[in-house]
């Protein structure tokens, strides 16, 4: 069965978990600044989660000079190849949404791949904000999140 | 697909691949200077050697290669450990460390060949850069060819044309971001870059003042891509602002 990452805006709630699992999932550090999914936060328990689209004629493919970005036809990721990097950054600057990240450290680009089609984010996003989902129920309109009940497993 | 053997071990590999290629799939560490994946097998620095011998060739008989750039063949055998070979690596080692004994990378792989000490006469303007040609070919792969070596034998370099500033170079830092010991100087901030002796102007954004580009940068690929030149326009971060602008419409508040 084919999946897709679905992000349903309306129900993020900002909690940064997903930025958190990221981190932990890739590379060792952990430190949520390393995220490849980031939460513009605009207000108390509201945001909106901002991650790779993974588009089908990308732009960080085309700039590309060194075919370093692949899609795996499997998962549908765009992957980035660290072997064939050669950290020129043109995807970093051409990429329209501001999806390719600059990591310092490691000196390389960080993108999402959908962590080889198990996305570590997504189980600990408590509201379904971000799913991993068939792609039948992709255009599902999520159900409004409540948030004046609001209440969470072993809630304050 | 071919069947051959690395060091006694079978594997199967691509058709396209190379000796190099086989080695890795069968768990072998082969050691490589100029080697890149996103770029074509050179076979510059002479450190891949491998014994191979031919289905059809007598069995004793082996030939001295360069892996990276060796295609498979089937019924192949290869030997990347033969005392020949460890010989072969080390006096490449020994001669790399004469011309670069200050280069951390080739003193740290020469001493995995026991050598701390070169036995040659050492190089009397000690250099960093091993001549593997990295540098220029990663500048012809992106399409712009600045620099290339010039002169032959002890004499040879790698530089710009007539040692003066670059008129193609676009300063994207491909060259000093892949050379295996860092030895391309270059200065960088979010207002100027300065390679090769050329000063550069960055194309930052016009809120945040970051960039990551060169203005020289953005058209080379803007025309090579065909990607709008808007694209490069704002930083990453103004673009995840902007995006963010854009879906908060949804955000429905109870």
């Amino acid at each position: 069965m084919k999946m897709i990452f679905k992000v349903s805006v309306e129900r993020c709630i900002a909690c940064g978990k997903c930025e958190l699992a990221c981190a932990f999932a890739h590379g060792s550090e952990g430190r949520p600044a390393k995220t490849r999914i980031n939460i513009r936060r605009r207000g108390p328990e509201l945001g909106t989660p901002i991650v790779c689209f993974q588009c089908d004629d990308a732009a960080c493919v085309a700039v590309c000079p060194t075919e370093a970005l692949a899609r795996n036809s499997e998962t549908g990721a765009i992957e980035m190849v660290r072997s064939r990097c050669i950290s020129c950054r043109m995807c970093v600057a051409g990429c329209p949404f501001g999806n390719m990240l600059w990591d310092e450290t490691y000196h390389c680009v960080q993108k999402c791949d959908l962590c080889g089609g198990d996305p570590r984010c997504v189980p600990f996003c408590p509201t379904g904000a971000i799913a991993w989902v068939p792609v039948e129920e992709a255009a599902i309109p999520p159900e409004p999140l409540d948030r004046e009940t609001l209440v969470f497993e072993g809630g304050v | 697909m071919p069947t051959l053997t690395v060091n006694g071990r079978w594997v199967t590999v691509d058709s396209d691949a190379t000796l190099l290629d086989a080695a890795r799939a069968a768990g072998v560490e082969v050691p490589t200077l100029c080697q890149f994946d996103g770029l074509e097998p050179w076979g510059g620095c002479r450190l891949c050697v491998v014994d191979m011998s031919q289905a059809n060739w007598d069995d004793d008989w082996f030939k001295v290669v360069t892996a990276c750039n060796h295609p498979v063949e089937e019924g192949m055998t290869v030997v990347t450990d033969s005392e020949r070979i460890i010989e072969t690596r080390r006096v490449v080692l020994d001669l790399l460390l004469a011309r670069c004994p200050n280069a951390p990378l080739i003193q740290k792989l020469a001493l995995e060949f026991g050598i701390e000490q070169t036995s040659y006469t050492p190089n009397p303007e000690p250099d960093d850069c091993i001549l593997c040609g990295l540098c220029t070919r990663v500048c012809d792969h992106i399409g712009v060819s600045a620099i290339s070596s010039i002169n032959r034998g002890w004499g040879r370099e790698i530089a710009p044309p007539f040692n003066e500033p670059p008129p193609d170079c676009i300063g994207c830092l491909a060259c000093a971001e892949i050379c295996p010991t860092d030895c391309i100087p270059y200065e960088t901030s979010n207002a100027h870059r300065k390679i090769w002796g050329k000063e550069f102007e960055m194309l930052r954004d016009p809120k945040t003042g970051e960039a990551v580009i060169t203005k020289e940068q953005a058209q080379h690929f803007a025309e090579r891509s065909g990607v709008p030149m808007t694209y490069f326009e704002t930083s990453d971060r103004s673009k995840r602002r902007e995006m963010a602008k854009t879906f908060e419409k949804l955000q429905v508040v109870k």
